[in-house]
């Protein structure tokens, strides 16, 4: 799931590849997420907790990261469940990628099953978790743009107790999150899309080990007339060095009619607001291209769904 | 019966499918030692020192081994090259240089792989970093060299010129130049890395379990590099998960493991190369550039001459080249009758991985070449696809080339006709029109190409006269078992290609018996004495070499079974029929119920002699089989000769459509029709024609090895190359036409590597969908990246001209 050249710095080399087996490490089991989080704060910045590991342990095998203590957390129960009411969806951390894809949650709301069931391959989907994703802070992933789209918060927990940031207060850069030192993300939570909202989420990759080259999420919810949008949010994966929320595209069609002309010009405007990297996916002229096409894709799939109309989509291997 | 022809299931199925195959990694043994080698992480720098202390000092650790140690240990293997290339040094580790990125520089065995790998990143290597030659125009100009006892980059040189070339450009309707064209570097990532377990015994001797695809060949290069006789060295292969040539080289990390154990006090060491390992520093395929083509066409569009420079750039050793700079001309002309060539060819290093046969080696990239040739004038002369094609087909075999190979036979317009009916290829037309009508960029591309097999190794002369290699040979051995079994051992250390499978059907055919009471011992072995020193699986020829040498075994085998039956039933040797009987396989008297079955034949030889005759004396049950090709050395100051015996032909069609905005090529119909002569297992021979057409599709679209301006190889993991998976593939539509070969026994030609044919059609349906957008397909990859950059900036003005009059 790894992209070594992430990891690469102009001019100097790309040190470190050739090893597969992690530095040596501690590892303790928490039987609960207040064990866990003390455990972490006790064992001190070498600590990280272990999910479902399918980013954390290749990032050990190819020693990009060293910890000394694994504090593994997949046995924590009520922290994989994945629940609604009228109003609200609630995800547990340790809810794996395949779960989520075969959950009715997923039936209910395609977006997700778009999402979950695109994510890597059969294997990384029935260990990878949608917390740990999130936690990875990584551009390429799927979740983060997803989660984007939905407008979602992020349920935490730490030392200092529980907390719930946006999304977009979430993931800060590369890598990076607001998750403090000993924190642990315990679960999702967004609202349930009303009446006359559907969303699509598509992305383009090249083989099942590969992240998205580009991604786009988009939720879309229609006027009385059906021909309106009366809201919509859209999100890009793999644009730029943190998920990108669209809003100047959003602000295109919210509250205008849905033809040719305004779809373009959301695309339009979500390509401005993308910055792709230029990696071996591809040129930032490229991606940008097919951004566009994404964002349009969705759209219509997402007015489609609006309609009724069951549309089977998940990521597209070109 | 016969079994030859049928789809008999794949012996080797039952063991692979229940887990009970013996993969190197598979290998385990108390005791035994894991090696992790520690490489450059710089494409060229010199070595400044290596500090091994800290390593050695981790528990756990046997041995540690330096480019010095190595140095000290080991003589250079030997240099293929002529002239100052041959005093290239070469040896399984660095020792004051690197000269590319992933070049073992240290190397550390220790009680387990993890503790291995802690020790290996506790060396520390310092290092002076020196400017990288990444280009092999750059690399020409000698500015930096690489190889200071070679003194120049320049590996090889030589003007391959046939016919008369400047008369057939005098008398041309039509030149059209190319200025350049280009094909890229990849491999092909066998499912299996490469791995060995090595044991320096206290007797001297080496015992390997490895994945090496031609141990005929590793022998000569491991024994006098390690100092010792090839007979010291026990050399074994069982379950190899695909090698496509990528395995000829691992000799050299064979010998790292080797060293290790001999200084680890003989230890048993096991070594298995990583996915990026291998990526890096396993061999990569040929990248070659091909410069100031020009081509000479009659009126009718009829290529009558081709001149052009080409530079091959073979990473920062030579190993298996410069046979690369020789091997091309197999298929001079590919399967076109032109018959004035002047090929002006050189070699060089640069700081990139060294290069390793891979499948296709290095003919495909001539013919990729050929191809584009080919189809570029088609287009700039307006001539359609189907139609260039057939009017510069080849139609009479055998036929012999300008360089003097011979084409054993062939049929490609039938081919081409069986390919369209496949594809569907008039609707598609129809579908072409209605498309470029609402300006799609639909494209329809032909790529016909040769898997030529069984190389006469002569043409190694042709390279450099001094060589003393020429022909080209293979062995079995075979006996009558204790038990009245048939056990046949192949020379051949097969990698997937089902060759217990084809052995036992050629030998059940010979003997009128089951292949079920065949037994084709997995694997190769030294220890069989079944090799010689052309013994391996590559260069597509098992179907020739390896089964022309167990049907002569089986002739032997039988003789001598004939001889004793004839004797115990009294009967005269033309009247005894092979067959099976109640008791099971038999010789019996025509006509009778009198027989002998194979246990009796087999005990009177093994248990029970004191009945033979003085006649019967020289029948043992155990026979060895060499069977030669009949090549001649070819003329190495003329380039003349024939270089291959057989040459299977591909012919593939592919549509595809490129999004024009975002230039994402979409492969809608490929069809694949393979001729290799006489198939003797029509479900492997498929197996084969699938494999290498997702390969090359693979090749063309998603596979490159990139690296950037100092050397780092930037596809170094599978999440960047990008090998093909089953998600890539479209429907291959597969169909077969035979043209028996007249130069093997069984009308069979080696087949496999399928000559790289979704290049060359990949690159013709992309020129067709885009030559109108003023696009000049010049380069073997199109990622789809790419070729959003070229609608950005068609090329055609610059890449090509035409003169005509």
């Amino acid at each position: 799931m790894l992209s070594s050249q992430r990891f690469r710095f102009d001019g100097e080399s790309t040190d470190s590849e050739t090893t597969m087996y992690p530095a040596p490490f501690r590892y303790h089991r928490a039987g609960s997420a207040d064990e866990a989080i003390s455990l972490l704060a006790e064992l001190g910045d070498g600590a990280r907790p272990l999910a479902g590991g399918q980013t954390l342990l290749v990032w050990m095998k190819l020693r990009f990261d060293e910890p000394t203590d694994l504090v593994d957390i997949a046995r924590i129960p009520n922290l994989s469940s994945i629940e609604h009411d009228d109003h609200q969806v609630r995800i547990g951390a340790l809810a794996t990628h395949g779960r989520i894809a075969a959950s009715p949650l997923a039936r209910l709301i395609p977006i997700v099953h778009d999402c979950a069931n695109g994510i890597a391959d059969r294997q990384v989907r029935s260990r990878g978790t949608i917390g740990g994703s999130l936690a990875a802070g990584d551009p390429s992933c799927d979740w983060p743009a997803l989660l984007h789209t939905l407008d979602a918060e992020v349920l935490c927990q730490g030392p200092d107790g529980e907390r719930t940031i946006g999304i977009g207060d979430f993931v800060e850069d590369l890598y990076a999150t607001a998750l403090q030192e000993g924190e642990l993300v315990t679960g999702i939570r967004f609202a349930l899309p009303p009446a006359r909202s559907a969303g699509a989420y598509v992305g383009f990759k090249r083989c099942a080990p590969a992240y998205p080259t580009a991604s786009a999420g988009v939720q879309l919810t229609l006027a009385e007339d059906a021909d309106t949008c009366a809201d919509v949010r859209i999100a890009l994966g793999s644009a730029g060095l943190t998920p990108i929320h669209a809003t100047a595209a959003e602000a295109e069609l919210r509250g205008q009619a849905l033809n040719e002309t305004t779809i373009e010009r959301a695309a339009e405007a979500a390509v401005a607001a993308s910055d792709p990297v230029d990696d071996q996916r591809g040129s930032p002229a490229f991606k940008r291209a097919m951004l566009r096409v994404l964002v349009r894709r969705a759209v219509g799939i997402a007015i489609r769904r609006c309609n009724g109309e069951s549309v089977e989509h998940s990521h597209e291997y070109y | 019966m016969t079994w030859v022809g049928k789809s008999l299931r794949r012996k080797e199925d039952d063991r692979l499918i229940r887990g009970r195959g013996l993969f190197t990694d598979d290998e385990l043994a108390p005791g035994m030692l894991h090696l992790y080698i520690l490489r450059s992480p710089y494409a060229h720098a010199r070595i400044l020192d290596v500090d091994v202390s800290a390593a050695e000092a981790l528990p756990g650790v046997a041995c540690t081994l330096t480019g010095r140690e190595v140095a000290e240990l080991c003589d250079p293997y030997m240099q293929l090259a002529p002239g100052p290339a041959a005093n290239i040094r070469d040896l399984p580790m660095a020792v004051d240089k690197v000269v590319y990125q992933g070049e073992p520089v240290a190397a550390v065995a220790a009680t387990s792989a993890a503790i291995a790998m802690d020790a290996g990143l506790l060396i520390e290597v310092d290092y002076e970093m020196l400017d990288s030659v990444m280009d092999v125009e750059q690399s020409l100009q000698d500015d930096t060299v690489l190889h200071d006892a070679a003194g120049t980059n320049r590996v090889w040189h030589g003007v391959f010129d046939y016919g008369d070339v400047d008369k057939a450009f005098a008398e041309a309707a039509h030149v059209v130049r190319i200025d350049r064209l280009h094909f890229h570097r990849y491999s092909s990532t066998p499912l299996e890395n490469n791995a060995c377990v090595a044991e320096w015994t206290r007797q001297g001797t080496v015992e390997f379990l490895c994945n090496n695809s031609f141990p005929g060949f590793a022998q000569q290069l491991l024994a006098p590099g390690l100092r010792l006789r090839t007979d010291q060295l026990h050399i074994r292969t069982y379950d190899v998960g695909g090698s496509f040539g990528n395995k000829i080289w691992n000799y050299v990390y064979m010998a790292l493991a080797a060293l290790a154990s001999r200084k680890a006090g003989g230890q048993r060491v096991k070594w298995s190369e990583i996915r990026t390992e291998h990526l890096l520093a396993s061999g990569h395929g040929n990248e070659r550039t091909f410069l100031d083509t020009e081509v000479a066409l009659d009126a009718n569009g009829v290529l009558t001459a081709i001149r052009s420079r080409h530079l091959d750039d073979c990473g920062a050793y030579t190993r298996y080249e410069p046979l690369g700079c020789v091997i091309w001309s197999q298929v001079t002309p590919a399967t076109y009758g032109i018959r004035n060539l002047r090929i002006d060819f050189t070699q060089a290093v640069t700081n990139k991985c060294p290069v390793v046969p891979n499948r296709g080696y290095s003919r495909m990239q001539h013919l990729w070449f050929m191809e584009r040739v080919l189809d570029i004038c088609a287009h700039e002369l307006g001539i359609p696809a189907d139609e260039m094609r057939l009017r510069n087909y080849i139609r009479e075999f055998p036929y012999e080339t300008p360089n003097g190979c011979i084409y054993d036979s062939g049929n490609y317009p039938a081919m081409l006709d069986k390919a369209k009916a496949l594809i569907g290829w008039d609707d598609w037309q129809k579908k072409q029109a209605e498309a470029r009508a609402d300006g799609r960029l639909l494209g329809i591309g032909i790529g016909t190409t040769l898997d030529s097999g069984t190389n006469n190794f002569g043409q190694a002369q042709i390279m450099n006269p001094d060589l003393p290699f020429s022909g080209n040979s293979e062995v079995a051995t075979m006996k009558l078992d204790l038990e009245g079994q048939i056990v046949v051992c192949l020379g051949t250390g097969p990698s997937g290609q089902g060759h217990e499978t084809a052995a036992s059907q050629v030998v059940a055919d010979e003997l009128n018996i089951s292949p079920d009471s065949v037994y084709v011992r997995p694997g190769f072995d030294t220890a069989w004495n079944t090799f010689v020193g052309h013994s391996g699986t590559y260069a597509s020829q098992f179907a020739v070499t390896g089964l022309s040498a167990v049907h002569g075994a089986c002739q032997k085998l039988k003789a001598e079974m004939r001889r004793l039956a004839a004797f115990m039933l009294e009967a005269a040797e033309e009247d005894l029929d092979f067959c099976t009987g109640e008791e099971g396989p038999e010789l019996r008297i025509k006509g009778t119920d009198r027989a002998i079955n194979y246990w009796f034949l087999s005990n009177l030889v093994n248990n029970n002699n004191a009945m033979l005759p003085e006649s019967l004396a020289d029948v043992t049950l155990n026979v060895r089989h060499v069977y030669r090709p009949p090549f001649k050395v070819p003329d190495t100051e003329r380039k003349f000769g024939n270089l291959t015996l057989t040459y299977a032909a591909q012919l593939h069609i592919a549509v595809i459509e490129v999004d024009r905005e975002t230039g994402r090529p979409k492969i809608l119909a490929y069809s694949a029709v393979d001729d290799c002569g006489k198939v003797i297992n029509p479900k492997i021979a498929a197996g084969q024609v699938h494999g290498a057409t997702n390969h090359g599709i693979g090749a063309a679209l998603m596979e490159s090895f990139n690296y950037d301006e100092i050397g780092n190889l930037l596809t170094s993991t599978f999440s960047d190359y990008c090998p093909i998976t089953s998600m890539n593939i479209p429907d291959v539509q597969y169909g077969n036409i035979e043209t028996p070969s007249p130069f093997s026994y069984n009308g069979a030609k080696g087949m496999g590597e399928g000559g790289g044919g979704p290049l060359h059609t990949i690159a013709a349906a992309l020129q067709d969908a885009l030559f109108a957008e003023g696009i000049i397909i010049d380069d073997s990859h199109h990622s789809p990246s790419r070729v959003f950059d070229r609608l950005q900036e068609p090329n055609r003005d610059r890449r090509v001209s035409v003169r005509s009059g």
